[in-house]
């Protein structure tokens, strides 16, 4: 057997026909929602339009101008393949520089949490563990607030997050642990331990100075793509291309684990040490959501979960559903949030929140046990 | 109960029997169990025989199941030793155990979505690297081990439609997946109807004769143990009260003073097996 072909089967499941629907109408959506959202807005353009800014020669034929909008005048610099955009037509200008970076972005936020999320709900063998819920958000968002009233440099960002995160998740567990834990304990301990990171970024939004850096702050805590361009994209693609494969690598113990903790050491598997590892992995997935688009909720207990019902507790399965689904619901908010009011921009969180919260709800109404997967 | 040559256990490093027991698969030594500070068994000796099945009996809260649970490294011992294949048991990586001593439980929790082939082939966990793909072996072991199991007819249908019976049949063929020369079952039969209690005993029978494979199981019932078990070892207060031979082992006495029961133990020429008639509680 060729390394190759390991590799591909030990990361591809079984494409099928409710799987494949999934992956097809996800990718339907998210295109459908990337052409409304660069249409529309303050620069309206017909669709014409948008489609000879998408496919305009000027980016594609020039290798370095392409170089230069992905990787920002700086590292194009630094690398001697900058070029001038000015020569750029208006329309290609906008869409190259404001609105497709935005979807992009949206794209791998969404993929991020949802991956995230499953991954915590193998962990904690909880249908109900989310990033958010289980306080992981709430300290990455403290960290990143924190660096952002410091003003340190955006690169930090990232690194923060996954610090914040990485103490939060340690402090839920530490609440939650009393010879081992259960679904229900790590839940309410993720809220309380939520509560206080959020309290604590309330409070240091009183050390803001400049009303600009107090808007940014607070449209960041409600979880918001406004304004994000090829920065945040390089930003969240460095921890997104580790945590992707090597979440699709993990999910054949991400399954082991769910045969709970006595069987998954009876087969082998070194379940603290794993359990560490894999954390470590949806912390990171996680952190690099929340340094480019804040605190957006309920994206990471949603996706799972729905993906879940479709296709059944297979993780690799699941993984590659959330990494379709879960793109398509943030980029789709994402458009709601933007375009949905008309004039005024909400935070893409409010929506994804809006949407998220009565289908956690209808799932509390629904489950009777915690962990039943 | 003869008495086993005793070992030297003072150095923890370097661990050299002085006359190793050949044929035993399993060897427990002054071993001491402990949750907390709460020591539940303390055992001088106790051997599982190679290629043999052993019950391990006693009333509840005899340490049956801790036994158990020393025996697999699930629970580090206070003190003494646990000598697997006359290796101790710690000395193993989790993965070098699992492919040596395969472990079922009574309680069956799994995602109901997985299918009976999805549980089965996780039974091929240690086998496996971290990349690999199933190899011809692991399909063998997993087509071996759900016919040994008899639920071929099941292969495709998801464990949230299996009766509790089913479940485990499910699980059992799991844990034969795994292919490991010693098998431990703890209380495998608890929660079934009397169909199934017989064909987990049944499969477990057939792989022990087939296979050869060595078998220690936990059981409450005292007749289905002396049925299905070369060697009984009945446990008392968490120590050894008696070892051997069902024939040996089950007698008024030993159901008098461990089980509290007033039994009438009969053996007839022809049966294989003691037969216990119970007759009343014992203060």
């Amino acid at each position: 057997m060729s390394r190759q072909y390991r590799v591909r089967d030990a990361l591809l499941p079984d494409l099928d026909a409710t799987l494949t629907s999934i992956v097809a109408t996800s990718t339907a959506v998210v295109l459908l929602a990337a052409l409304v959202q660069i249409r529309y807005g303050a620069y309206q353009m017909p669709f014409e339009t948008v489609w000879r800014a998408l496919f305009d020669r000027a980016v594609w034929t020039n290798p370095e101008i392409l170089a230069t909008i992905v990787l920002g005048d700086g590292l194009a610099g630094r690398l001697g393949v900058a070029a001038d955009l000015s020569a750029l037509s208006d329309a290609t200008a906008v869409v190259w520089t404001m609105r497709l970076p935005r979807v992009a972005v949206g794209v791998f936020v969404g993929a991020n949490l949802a991956v995230a999320g499953a991954v915590f709900q193998a962990i904690t063998r909880n249908e109900l563990a989310s990033p958010y819920i289980l306080g992981v958000s709430s300290g990455a968002g403290f960290a990143v607030v924190l660096v952002i009233v410091s003003s340190l440099g955006t690169y930090f960002l990232p690194l923060a997050a996954a610090v914040g995160g990485t103490a939060a998740f340690l402090l839920v567990y530490a609440v939650a642990w009393r010879g081992g834990t259960t679904p229900v304990r790590l839940v309410l301990a993720g809220v309380v331990v939520g509560t206080i990171f959020n309290s604590l970024q309330t409070g240091v939004f009183y050390f803001i100075d400049s009303n600009g850096a107090m808007r940014t702050a607070v449209s960041w805590l409600a979880g918001s793509l406004t304004g994000v361009g090829w920065g945040e994209f390089r930003l969240v693609t460095v921890p997104t291309l580790l945590v992707v494969p090597a979440a699709l690598v993990a999910a054949r113990q991400l399954d082991v684990l769910l045969l709970g903790e006595r069987r998954a050491s009876a087969l082998g598997m070194r379940v603290e040490t794993m359990r560490f590892a894999l954390s470590a992995l949806a912390i990171l997935a996680t952190a690099a959501a929340v340094a480019v688009a804040g605190l957006v909720g309920f994206v990471g207990l949603v996706v799972p979960h729905a993906v879940r019902t479709m296709v059944g507790s297979d993780y690799r399965r699941l993984l590659v559903g959330c990494l379709f689904v879960g793109p398509a619901l943030v980029v789709v908010a994402d458009v709601v949030a933007r375009l949905g009011l008309g004039g005024a921009q909400i935070p893409v969180g409010v929506v994804t929140g809006l949407v998220g919260g009565p289908y956690f709800l209808l799932l509390l109404r629904r489950t009777e046990s915690f962990n039943e997967f | 109960m003869s008495r086993l040559p005793l070992l030297d256990t003072d150095d923890d490093t370097e661990f050299v029997p002085e006359d190793p027991v050949h044929d035993a698969a399993l060897f427990a030594t002054d071993l001491e169990l402990a949750y907390g500070d709460d020591v539940v068994v303390d055992c001088e000796d106790l051997v599982v025989p190679d290629g043999e099945v052993t019950a391990l009996v006693g009333p509840n809260g005899s340490g049956k199941s801790t036994v158990l649970k020393g025996l697999s490294a699930e629970l580090a011992p206070e003190a003494g030793t646990v000598l697997l294949h006359g290796r101790r048991v710690q000395e193993r990586s989790a993965k070098e155990l699992a492919l040596e001593l395969g472990l079922l439980d009574q309680e069956n929790d799994a995602p109901g979505g997985l299918t009976v082939e999805d549980l089965v082939t996780h039974g091929r966990y240690p086998h496996r690297g971290f990349l690999d793909a199933l190899n011809a072996d692991d399909h063998a072991a997993i087509d071996r081990a759900i016919d040994l199991a008899g639920v071929e007819a099941l292969r495709d249908t998801p464990l949230s439609e299996l009766s509790g019976g089913q479940k485990q049949l499910a699980f059992v063929a799991m844990t034969l997946a795994q292919d490991t020369d010693v098998l431990l079952l703890d209380e495998p039969t608890t929660y079934l109807d009397l169909h199934h209690q017989l064909r987990v005993m049944e499969v477990v029978r057939t792989l022990n004769e087939e296979r050869g494979v060595t078998v220690c199981v936990v059981l409450h019932d005292l007749q289905q143990a002396a049925r299905f078990a070369d060697y009984l070892v009945a446990l008392d207060d968490g120590g050894v009260y008696d070892w051997g031979p069902p024939e040996d082992v089950v007698t008024e006495e030993l159901l008098a003073d461990v089980f509290d029961v007033d039994a009438a133990v009969s053996f007839d020429p022809g049966d294989d097996e003691p037969r216990i008639v119970p007759r009343r509680a014992l203060e």
